[in-house]
């Protein structure tokens, strides 16, 4: 998923129904790229909590890529990413994701 | 010179507005002079330029004969005004004659007084008017017409015509037979008003005047402040006068907009030391806008139009809102803020704009252009209304007086409040940020921060002044931000925390705004202010570089 812009409560409810979308099609790896994430305000930010809620209910793993720092601080403060992977980029996550899934197999 | 005039030494900046004054009224002497009433704020000085334009004509020509009058509130029944006006007149005229000084000061002569001077002077045309005077004496309304048409009918028998400067003019409302105001008797200035071998020029409230049933007929000439130039050097030479040393303070000079009373008022208190400093100027200030004859003059206004503390509570809270709003109100707008009725809003606003507080048009009011006038309004309005002790108000007034670190770059803004304004304010952060070379991670931050602020700005946003202020300042070392709007407290003012219990906080993710913030930035204030209340966004730039520096000697 590529969120743009301004992650307010309209954008970051977007990205909530498609992550639920995914999730309940029995999605077990969702990647958020944050590199076209201008701003984030911390109404999106609560949003995203419902997502990581949704992902951990799911049984699925949920990793942000691409994060500015400032944006990283932003979710550390609000304690979300202790539940959430984050890396460098896309490559780097869909390693990760992929060896996960050979060790879970 | 009479009349407490200044020297003309020490008389800045107003050359202009004195030859026009002098072309005008010496115009008579070809029957073409017009009336005029001269306009501007309190303390602008129009009555020294009244006294300057009477010592010009008294001294330096021989065609026009000036008669200055300052109207005197202890004297305005009819028969006490018409026997001071004519004596006056008669004894100014005849000193005219022999530029004799001695005569202006025969205060307190009787008509017997006059007429013996009048014989001595074998003044006929002098001796005609008062006898018409004695002859009517028995009318106040009839005496006080023979008086007002005294420099007419002077300029009619002799020729020689008259200019007739007439200071606090608009206390002749209060003009009165017996225990009754009589707007009759003001009417009688009408007609020598109109006569173009007397002109008149007029000064005193020009919002009054022009109420009054004279106003047709006169030409309005507006008294602008003084220039920088100006107000420099008539700083310059209150210094002198008071053998002080030093210069006042620009940022002080600039604050009293060229208003020389209030001028005078400052540089007067703050000579008291020998070598006043800046704090000294700006302790003076204070001072005068507290207590002093400055802000005296204001309240006495204030309580001539609104004597009661009931109007004046409501006067005072309407100037304030008013000079804190930046557009015109209407008296219906006034009203529902103010929850009052259609005509006490009316009546209240009309009132303010009468005495000079705010300025009145087309049926809506707004603030007229005098900081220091707003400062008054402030301070009188705080300690009255709000309960704020004149010490806290005091060291305010000190701290916003305080100059602006040179180099500091200073960015204002105002937003509607509209969804995502807030992403205005950030965007503009971001070039601000490029423009001035700042860190980027640090206006990254502060963008975060700034975003959370005017979200609670529109959040908490109320009355009908739907508005945000933005502020940007940077001097290199600091940035600072300041979000300001008409919103309620969203804060705990002690501990700075979100209110608990606010609708605003129970929504998704709010009551991390403050948190975020005060991470994000190395100082958050809350300040309630005259708008409503601002926050105050505060991000070290050294100290961000100075970690980033580190962080790149770490990685390396």
């Amino acid at each position: 998923m590529m969120p743009r812009g301004y992650i307010n409560d309209l954008g970051a409810e977007r990205l909530e129904q498609t992550s639920e979308q995914f999730l309940g099609k029995g999605t077990k790896k969702l990647v958020v790229n944050f590199t076209d994430v201008q701003y984030i305000n911390t109404i999106g930010v609560s949003i995203f909590t419902g997502i990581v809620q949704k992902a951990l209910d799911y049984n699925s793993q949920l990793c942000f890529t691409n994060m500015k720092k400032v944006h990283r601080e932003v979710f550390e403060m609000v304690g979300l990413i202790k539940h959430v992977k984050v890396f460098k980029d896309e490559e780097a996550a869909l390693t990760y994701l992929n060896e996960r899934g050979r060790h879970d197999e | 010179m009479s009349f407490s005039a200044l020297p003309e030494t020490d008389f800045f900046g107003r050359g202009e507005e004195l030859a026009g004054l002098s072309r005008r009224v010496l115009r008579a002497d070809k029957d073409v002079a017009q009336s005029a009433v001269l306009s501007g704020p309190l303390g602008i000085g129009k009555t020294e330029l009244l006294k300057q334009l009477f010592g010009y004509l008294f001294w330096r020509q021989d065609r026009v004969v000036p008669f200055y009058y300052t109207v005197n509130s202890a004297l305005l029944s009819a028969a006490a005004f018409s026997k001071d006006y004519l004596t006056r007149y008669l004894c100014q005229r005849l000193a005219f004659e022999k530029k004799e000084q001695s005569l202006f000061y025969l205060e307190g002569l009787s008509i017997d007084g006059l007429s013996a001077l009048v014989e001595e002077r074998e003044a006929v045309w002098a001796r005609e008017i008062l006898d018409r005077f004695i002859r009517s004496s028995g009318d106040p309304l009839d005496a006080m017409r023979v008086a007002v048409s005294a420099p007419y009918q002077s300029a009619l028998a002799t020729g020689m015509p008259a200019a007739v400067l007439i200071d606090e003019f608009h206390r002749l409302k209060d003009l009165h037979i017996g225990d009754t105001r009589d707007p009759r008797l003001v009417s009688l200035f009408e007609a020598p008003m109109s006569f173009r071998k007397t002109p008149h020029i007029i000064t005193g409230s020009a919002a009054e005047i022009h109420e009054m049933p004279v106003s047709r007929g006169l030409e309005r000439v507006s008294v602008p402040p003084l220039g920088p130039e100006d107000a420099a050097s008539r700083a310059l030479s209150l210094f002198r006068a008071s053998e002080a040393g030093g210069t006042a303070p620009l940022h002080v000079l600039s604050r009293l907009g060229g208003n020389p009373f209030y001028i005078a008022c400052v540089l007067r208190r703050a000579c008291e030391k020998k070598d006043p400093s800046e704090i000294d100027f700006r302790k003076a200030y204070a001072r005068e806008v507290l207590e002093g004859p400055l802000a005296l003059s204001w309240s006495s206004v204030l309580k001539s139009h609104f004597p009661g503390p009931g109007l004046r509570r409501i006067a005072l809270t309407l100037a304030h809102k008013i000079h804190h709003t930046n557009e015109p109100l209407s008296c219906q707008r006034i009203a529902k803020s103010l929850s009052l009725t259609d005509d006490q809003a009316e009546a209240t606003a009309h009132a303010l704009h009468l005495a000079g507080f705010v300025r009145g048009e087309f049926g809506v009011f707004r603030a007229v252009e005098d900081g220091v006038l707003r400062d008054v309004i402030d301070f009188l309005y705080r300690r009255e209304l709000l309960g704020k002790s004149s010490h806290d108000l005091e060291e305010e007034l000190l701290n916003n007086l305080l100059p602006e670190k040179e180099g500091v770059v200073r960015f204002d803004m105002i937003l509607p409040m509209v969804k995502e304004a807030e992403l205005v304010a950030a965007q503009c952060l971001d070039q601000i940020g490029k423009n001035l070379n700042l860190n980027q991670d640090a206006v990254g931050q502060l963008q975060i921060a700034v975003i959370e602020a005017c979200i609670n700005a529109i959040e908490h946003g109320k009355g009908t002044e739907k508005k945000i202020y933005v502020s940007v300042a940077s001097d290199g070392d600091r940035l600072e931000v300041s979000i300001e709007s008409a919103g309620r407290e969203f804060v705990v003012q002690e501990s700075g925390e979100p209110f608990g219990d606010r609708e605003g906080i129970k929504a998704p993710g709010r009551g991390w705004g403050i948190k975020l913030m005060k991470r994000f930035v190395d100082e958050v204030r809350f300040e309630k202010t005259a708008r409503g209340m601002k926050t105050v966004l505060v991000k070290n730039l050294a100290k961000t570089a100075g970690v980033q520096k580190e962080d790149r000697t770490g990685r390396e």
